[in-house]
C-alpha cells in the first residue's frame, strides 16, 4: 500500500532529512512513526502523502510511484488519502461544516451527498452539534477532530496523520488515538507520527523509530 | 460530464460570491475597467459615425481652371474645346463665364454688396473638370497639361481635402485602435491586479485545498470566472456609458450639423458592436485573470 525503497529526502540548502529508507506499510495496518522532533517523521509522512517528492529512491502509494506522478496526478493521490495536519489548516473563516465539506466540493459532489458524508463524519468525530460553528469557538481537541472529519469525509482507504496528539492533554490524545483505532478496526490503513509515545501507550500498532533520518527500529 | 459540468458551476458560484462578498470593491474595479473601455468604444463609435457622414459626402475628384482676366470670349470657346479634348471622352466639363461667375456671386446675399461697389468683373472665365479616373498620377499629369494651355492662370484640384479626409479617417481609425489596444491591455493588468490581491488573501484555503487534492486547474477556475464575469460586467458598463452620452449629445450634435446645412446622427453602439464588446471585456477579463492565476498559484510543495 506504501512502499519507501532506499527513499531519501534532501532539500534545497543541502539538508538531508531523510536519508536511504526502506519501510512498507501494509493494506489494513496501523504504524506509527515515532521520534524526536527533527528527526524527519513529517518529511516521511509528506512522502508517503505525495506533498513532498523524493530525492533519492522511491516512494509508491497505492502502486503509484509518487516521484513519476504529474502534479494533477499528484493531487487526485491525495484526494484518495486523508491527511490530518499538525497545524491542523483549518479555514477560520469557513463554518466546521464548510471545512469538512471541502474535500467534497473538491471532487465535485452533489450539495446533497456533501450534507449526508459531512454529517456522518461530524457525528463520528462527535462534532455534529458544533456544525454552525468556526473553528476558532472550537477548543484544541475539538479542532484536531474537525481536522480528522475533514479527512475521513472522503472515506480514505489510507489515513496519514502528523502529530494528532501533539498539542493535546491525555486525556484529548487518548480519544483521538482511539478514534484512529477505531478507523483501523474497519480496514482503514493508518499512518501516524508522534514525538510523544506517552500518547501511544496501550496502543497496538507496529512502531517505526527515526533519528536523524533514519530508520532506527 | 456531469461532474466537470458540476465543478465549473460550482466555479462560477464561487466567482459571483467573491464578487458578491466585497461589494464596494468589486463595483470600484467594474467601474474602472468600464470607464477605460468606454473611451475607444466612444471615439470608434464617433469615427464610425463620421466615416459615415463622410461617405454621403461627393467627393468626386474635380479641377477648376481659371484663365487670366484679359481672357476674350474667344479664348474661353478655345480653352474649353482644348479642356474637353484633354478630358477625353469619359470625363465631363463644364464651362462658367466669367459674367455666370459674377451673377452666381451677386445671387449670394453675402457677397450683394461688395459686388455693387466694384466697377467692372474681377472674375475671369473658368471651366470645371470632373475626370472619369480618380487616379492621382494621371491628375497631376492633367493638372501640368492644362496648366500649360494658352491664357491660364491657374488650376485648382479640387479633390485634395477629400484624400485629406481619408487620410484623416484613416489616422482616426488607426488612433482608436492604438487606445483599445492599450486600454485593452490595461483591462488586462488591473483585472490580472485584482485576482493576484484575490489570490494573496485566500492563499490559506488555495493552500489547503491542494493540499488535500484540489488541482491547480480546479483552484484556478473561480478566479478565472471571477475576471471573466468582472470583464463581462465592465463591457456592460462601457456600453451602458456609451449609449447614454450618445443619447444625451446625439440630439444637439444632430441641431447643430442642421444649423450647418450638414447631416449627422450620432448612432449609439448597435446590438452586434454592445454584444462584441460585452464578449470582448469577458475574454480580456479572463486573459488578465489566466495570466495572474498563472503566476500566483504555484504548486503545493
Amino acid at each position: 500500500m506504501i512502499s519507501f525503497e532506499n527513499a531519501g529526502k534532501r532539500f534545497p540548502g543541502g539538508f538531508e532529512a531523510l536519508k536511504g529508507v526502506n519501510v512498507r506499510v501494509d493494506k489494513g495496518e496501523m504504524v506509527a512513526v515515532t521520534g524526536r522532533s527533527g528527526a524527519g517523521k513529517s518529511t516521511f509522512l509528506k512522502l508517503a502523502a505525495g506533498i513532498e517528492l523524493p530525492t533519492q529512491g522511491t516512494v509508491t502509494v497505492n502502486g503509484q510511484n509518487i516521484g513519476t506522478l504529474k502534479e494533477s496526478g499528484l493531487a487526485i493521490l491525495r484526494r484518495n488519502l486523508g491527511l490530518v495536519f499538525q497545524d491542523h489548516k483549518l479555514l477560520f473563516d469557513r463554518s466546521v461544516f464548510d471545512n469538512v465539506a471541502l474535500p467534497l466540493e473538491i471532487a465535485a459532489y452533489s450539495r446533497v451527498e456533501i450534507g449526508k458524508r459531512v454529517r456522518a463524519s461530524l457525528d463520528k468525530v462527535g462534532l455534529l452539534s458544533r456544525e454552525r460553528s468556526k473553528p476558532i469557538m472550537l477548543s484544541g481537541g475539538e479542532q484536531q477532530r474537525l481536522c480528522i472529519a475533514r479527512a475521513i469525509v472522503n472515506r480514505p482507504s489510507i489515513l496519514i496523520a502528523d502529530e494528532p496528539t501533539g498539542n493535546l492533554d491525555q486525556e484529548y490524545a487518548a480519544q483521538i488515538v482511539e478514534l484512529f483505532r477505531s478507523f483501523n478496526q474497519v480496514g482503514v490503513t493508518v499512518l501516524l507520527s508522534t514525538h510523544d509515545q506517552t500518547g501511544l501507550a496501550g496502543l497496538a500498532c507496529r512502531r517505526i523509530a527515526l533519528d536523524a533520518g533514519t530508520v532506527t527500529s | 460530464m456531469k461532474t466537470w459540468a458540476g465543478s465549473h458551476i460550482q466555479a462560477c458560484a464561487r466567482a459571483w460570491r467573491r464578487l458578491a462578498a466585497q461589494p464596494a470593491s468589486s463595483l470600484l474595479s467594474v467601474l474602472v475597467i468600464g470607464v477605460a473601455i468606454s473611451l475607444p468604444l466612444g471615439l470608434y463609435l464617433l469615427f464610425t459615425n463620421i466615416s459615415a457622414a463622410a461617405s454621403r459626402v461627393n467627393t468626386d475628384p474635380s479641377i477648376n481652371v481659371y484663365m487670366t482676366l484679359d481672357a476674350s470670349d474667344a479664348d474661353a470657346r478655345e480653352l474649353e474645346k482644348r479642356v474637353r479634348a484633354a478630358a477625353g471622352t469619359a470625363g465631363s466639363v463644364k464651362f462658367v463665364s466669367k459674367e455666370a461667375a459674377l451673377a452666381e456671386m451677386k445671387r449670394v446675399t453675402a457677397f450683394k454688396d461688395l459686388m455693387a461697389s466694384l466697377d467692372g468683373n474681377p472674375l475671369p472665365h473658368a471651366s470645371s473638370l470632373r475626370p472619369a479616373q480618380a487616379d492621382a498620377a494621371l491628375l497631376s499629369q492633367l493638372r501640368t497639361t492644362l496648366a500649360g494651355l494658352p491664357k491660364v492662370e491657374r488650376v485648382v484640384m479640387d479633390f485634395e481635402w477629400a484624400e485629406k479626409l481619408r487620410r484623416f479617417a484613416t489616422f482616426a481609425e488607426r488612433l482608436v485602435f492604438l487606445i483599445g489596444v492599450v486600454l485593452a491591455m490595461a483591462v488586462v493588468f488591473v483585472t490580472g491586479n485584482t485576482i493576484r490581491l484575490q489570490v494573496l488573501t485566500q492563499r490559506e484555503e488555495i493552500e489547503v485545498s491542494r493540499l488535500i487534492g484540489a488541482t491547480r486547474r480546479f483552484v484556478r477556475r473561480p478566479f478565472l470566472y471571477f475576471g471573466a464575469t468582472q470583464g463581462l460586467l465592465a463591457g456592460s458598463v462601457a456600453v451602458c456609458i456609451v449609449a447614454g452620452l450618445a443619447a444625451w449629445i446625439g440630439s444637439e450634435v444632430q441641431a447643430l450639423a442642421g444649423s450647418y446645412g450638414a447631416e449627422f446622427v450620432l448612432s449609439p453602439p448597435s446590438f452586434e458592436l454592445a454584444a462584441a464588446v460585452i464578449c470582448l471585456s469577458a475574454v480580456l477579463g479572463w486573459l488578465g485573470a489566466l495570466l495572474s492565476a498563472g503566476l500566483y498559484v504555484r504548486p503545493v510543495r
